[in-house]
């Protein structure tokens, strides 16, 4: 079974965007809290909680408890994709004779806990696992807390309550976003340890300053430490902590507040603040623009591939894109599913299997259970019905769908129907078959093309520009409209990969703020780009933005 | 038997046992005072159905509300000074305010002792004089004040078959049981233990065998007092308390609590709405208690006018104030 990372990943991007509408609609609310726990919410709802959104009083359901409340427009956002609700009921947030109110309210069939009050909801959550318990039932109760939150004492009752009855059909979830309402929680009441001066990113990097996971340990817990954006490592901390049993689980997810969103991240003024309206279609492209780097292992030692994905690991690459070539559809052999088995076990990051070989649909399964949890099959070795076959194979292991297509070819006419069910489409930007080509040129005007074309056809996935990808050229790649990297020789064939990988996110940054500006201009001549510019008031961002602008001549 | 002095405790551990042999649904928690409250005894029998949290109040309502909303009927208990003293955002965001579907609260039944002053020796800081105000203000919360035994035992009963959210405050020391044993009760009904003409003495708790000492000692004196229990606080007897004022001209209310929002503030405010008439509030005169050892308990009610003498006194200064 696969991640379902693209379904969870989709799901975040709506959610955000949702947030978005719902608060700036309102005129109030707290996104930064909304986003720093997004991804939490998507693995939760989208992978691990059982529930009927057209009986929400189901017995066998699990329980979602969003101890920090104030947070609800992210859980309502979740609960308006699983089916609860219309999207569109998202619009009522906060008003007059709405069910949605400013904080989650069983007004609202479906949320189970009245959050809002700080410090309860754990308390709560034990006592709904103890009637579980009594009940002889298998619900799971998943709590999501704030950690500004934990500066309330009645948080560590629970936490001893929790220990003394071995509540282990409760999962605890820290959002550890580092910030509360007045400022940063190093400022405020530290958890960790006190903040000196302002930078936070130092505290969040660096893991020997961290102790709340201490307290928790100390208290009897099985504590998980993630960084809370990312849904690999969100599932399998959700996945130890249920199999885990006799005492109950915190993961503690480092997040960033505001995350997704540059301007609202890591700035306390967006915990409680809904954006304005003339940002809102900005604000969504940002989100939409999320980019992921794919390093191909083949660029590296193919004797000692277990060394590369280690490295790909501490690199923080978003997948590790593995090369299946079967030396037909082209020339060259690398490996094939079983070698991908043996990596597995070495990474959670999500394996990003491009299947070059001729007829896909005999193999897909052996690659799904080889640990895949992206598999792209070549369009020119596909029909309607074998890619069909293929796709529900995917779809029916939680596997991400993807169809790559060479230089010379172009998405298929049989492919068209498939297009809104895509995760992802690969589009060659070098003849595949080996590493370090150079880029072809036409494939800009290729991706561009293909887009426009995708967009009209209903693609919610993501394009990723594959081969000869490298620093100069990855800025045009994310301007064309792709979103996921693969890196060949340009980052596993660097010494350094952690710091390639930096570099090429600093590259789509840059990409993604310059097209960003261009959309504030289109909307609102230079007056929205300048107040645009005025929303980034954390680190380097605003002098950056300004650059950009005067670059453009919008300044 | 009227009279016998009886533990309220006891009756509440008791009824507890009972219900639970009776009902599998209900659990009872506590904070490190079970064996003072009398409910350990429903743990040793029924350990998979009863939580000792510690010393964490605000825990305890809370765990309590999770079973509830699970479908459990919980009982939650220590004494007044640490449960509507101490958590009042708990017990009303977590109890009183979340309302599933067309329910209106969660179903735990806060029963707290050592209400009021007559806690005596543990002094001022444990003398909840507070909680009628605090509890009766909150939506959806069920207040009573039962009497005697005879009240404890059967709206235990009561409670666990009613749905929502009850406080029910009992009284630390032995109380003189002032009903039948055929008594019925039913929430929102006062109870007329003797009737009068020239005066109504409405009380609660402990001051309903003052009422009923003062009414004794009045009739001496050729006034006739009629005496009612208004053990149900929230909801209030409204039609009882207008026929009663309707008859009798004036009241007089006797609680062990602050006057200010108490008992007697809750009777004036159905009274002046519906048939005014003068109204004398005897009960804690806006301040605090402090120790007294269980023989000097009735020197502290003295010192705060709570007494039958002091009742009756009351009584025969508003009659005189009567239109």
């Amino acid at each position: 079974m696969g991640l379902n990372y693209y379904q969870i990943k989709k799901n975040v991007r709506r959610a955000r965007k949702l947030v978005i509408r719902a608060t700036s609609n309102a005129g109030s609310g707290h996104p930064g809290g909304s986003f720093s726990m997004a991804e939490i919410m998507g693995c939760i709802f989208f992978k691990y909680l059982k529930y009927d959104p057209k009986n929400p009083n189901w017995e066998g359901r699990d329980k979602l408890v969003l101890s920090k409340g104030h947070a609800s427009p992210g859980l309502f956002s979740n609960m308006a994709l699983a089916g609860y609700f219309d999207p569109s009921e998202l619009d009522t947030l906060r008003k007059f004779g709405s069910r949605l109110q400013g904080h989650p309210d069983l007004k609202c069939p479906g949320v189970e806990f009245c959050g809002g009050s700080l410090g309860i909801g754990l308390s709560f959550s034990v006592g709904s696992a103890l009637a579980a318990r009594i009940d002889g039932k298998p619900t799971r109760i998943f709590t999501v807390m704030g950690d500004g939150e934990t500066d309330e004492g009645q948080v560590w009752e629970a936490a001893m309550t929790g220990a003394k009855y071995k509540v282990d059909n409760l999962t605890a979830i820290l959002d550890r976003n580092f910030i509360q309402q007045d400022s940063y929680t190093e400022k405020i009441m530290p958890l960790d340890e006190e903040l000196v001066g302002d930078d936070l990113s130092e505290m969040w990097k660096d893991a020997s300053r961290w102790k709340t996971g201490d307290k928790w340990r100390s208290f009897g817990w099985n504590v998980i430490d993630i960084d809370g954006h990312r849904i690999e490592q969100l599932d399998h901390a959700i996945k130890k902590a249920t199999q885990t049993k006799g005492v109950p689980s915190i993961i503690i997810a480092r997040t960033i507040k505001g995350k997704g969103v540059e301007h609202m991240e890591d700035n306390p003024k967006w915990h409680g603040q809904a954006p304005k309206k003339e940002f809102v279609p900005i604000i969504d492209m940002e989100i939409d623009s999320q980019a992921m780097i794919a390093p191909s292992i083949i660029a590296g030692d193919m004797t000692n591939l277990e060394n590369e994905v280690k490295r790909c690991t501490n690199g923080r690459a978003d997948y590790i894109h593995l090369d299946v070539m079967d030396g037909m559809f082209v020339p060259s052999k690398t490996f094939d599913h079983n070698k991908i088995r043996e990596l597995r076990p070495l990474t959670v990051i999500p394996f990003d299997t491009h299947l070059m070989i001729n007829e896909p649909v005999k193999y897909v399964k052996d690659y799904v259970d080889a640990g895949s949890d992206i598999v792209t099959v070549h369009a020119e070795v596909c029909d309607a019905s074998s890619f069909g076959q293929i796709h529900d194979t995917l779809k029916a292991n939680q596997v991400g769908v993807g169809l790559a297509i060479n230089p010379d070819t172009n998405l298929p006419e049989w492919a068209i129907p498939f297009i809104p069910k895509l995760d992802q489409i690969i589009v060659m930007s070098v003849v595949p078959g080996k590493s370090g080509q150079k880029y072809i040129e036409s494939t800009h005007e290729k991706t561009q093309r293909l887009v426009s074309m995708l967009n009209q056809n209903g693609f919610d996935g993501y394009i990723e520009a594959d081969g000869g990808v490298t620093l100069d050229n990855i800025g045009s790649c994310f301007a064309d409209g792709a979103r996921a990297f693969v890196g060949g020789s340009a980052i596993i064939g660097q010494q350094d990969v952690r710091g390639i990988i930096r570099e090429f996110r600093n590259k789509i940054a840059y990409a993604r703020r310059r097209g960003l500006i261009q959309k504030a201009h289109e909307l609102g001549g230079n007056e929205l780009v300048a107040k645009w510019i005025d929303l980034h008031t954390i680190g380097e961002k605003r002098n950056h933005l300004t650059a950009i602008a005067r670059e453009l001549g919008f300044a | 038997m009227i009279g016998d002095m009886t533990d309220m405790r006891t009756a509440y551990g008791k009824a507890l046992v009972e219900l639970g042999e009776q009902n599998p649904n209900i659990v009872v928690l506590g904070a490190d005072t079970t064996d003072s409250l009398k409910t350990a005894d429903f743990g040793k029998k029924f350990p998979n159905r009863f939580f000792n949290v510690g010393i964490a109040e605000a825990n305890l309502v809370s765990v309590a509300a999770g079973l509830a909303i699970s479908g459990k009927t919980a009982f939650a208990s220590t004494y007044a000074i640490f449960l509507p003293g101490r958590c009042v955002d708990q017990i009303r965001n977590a109890i009183a305010y979340p309302s599933p579907g067309d329910k209106k609260g969660l179903n735990v039944k806060l029963v707290v002792s050592h209400g009021g002053i007559s806690v005596g020796a543990d002094g001022g800081s444990h003398q909840q004089v507070e909680d009628i105000a605090i509890m009766r203000v909150i939506p959806n919360m069920t207040v009573l004040i039962p009497a005697d035994t005879v009240a404890v035992s059967k709206l235990t009963w009561i409670i666990s078959q009613r749905y929502g959210p009850h406080y029910m405050r009992l009284t630390r020391s032995a109380s003189p049981v002032v009903h039948q044993d055929s008594q019925e009760f039913e929430i929102g009904k006062g109870i007329t233990l003797r009737e009068g003409a020239d005066c109504t003495l409405a009380a609660c708790g402990l001051t309903v065998k003052m009422a009923l000492d003062a009414a004794g000692s009045l009739k001496q004196e050729g006034i006739s007092c009629k005496v009612i229990d208004m053990f149900s606080i929230k909801p209030i007897d409204s039609e009882l308390l207008e026929k009663s004022a309707r008859e009798t001209g004036c009241i007089v209310t006797c609680e062990e609590h602050n006057i200010v929002g108490g008992f007697g503030s809750a009777i004036s405010e159905v009274v002046s709405e519906l048939y005014p008439v003068p109204i004398k509030r005897i009960g804690v005169n806006d301040r605090f208690g402090e120790s007294a050892r269980d023989a000097e308990i009735p020197l502290l009610l003295e010192k705060h006018g709570i007494t039958s003498l002091n009742i009756a006194k009351a009584a025969k200064e508003i009659i005189g104030k009567k239109k």
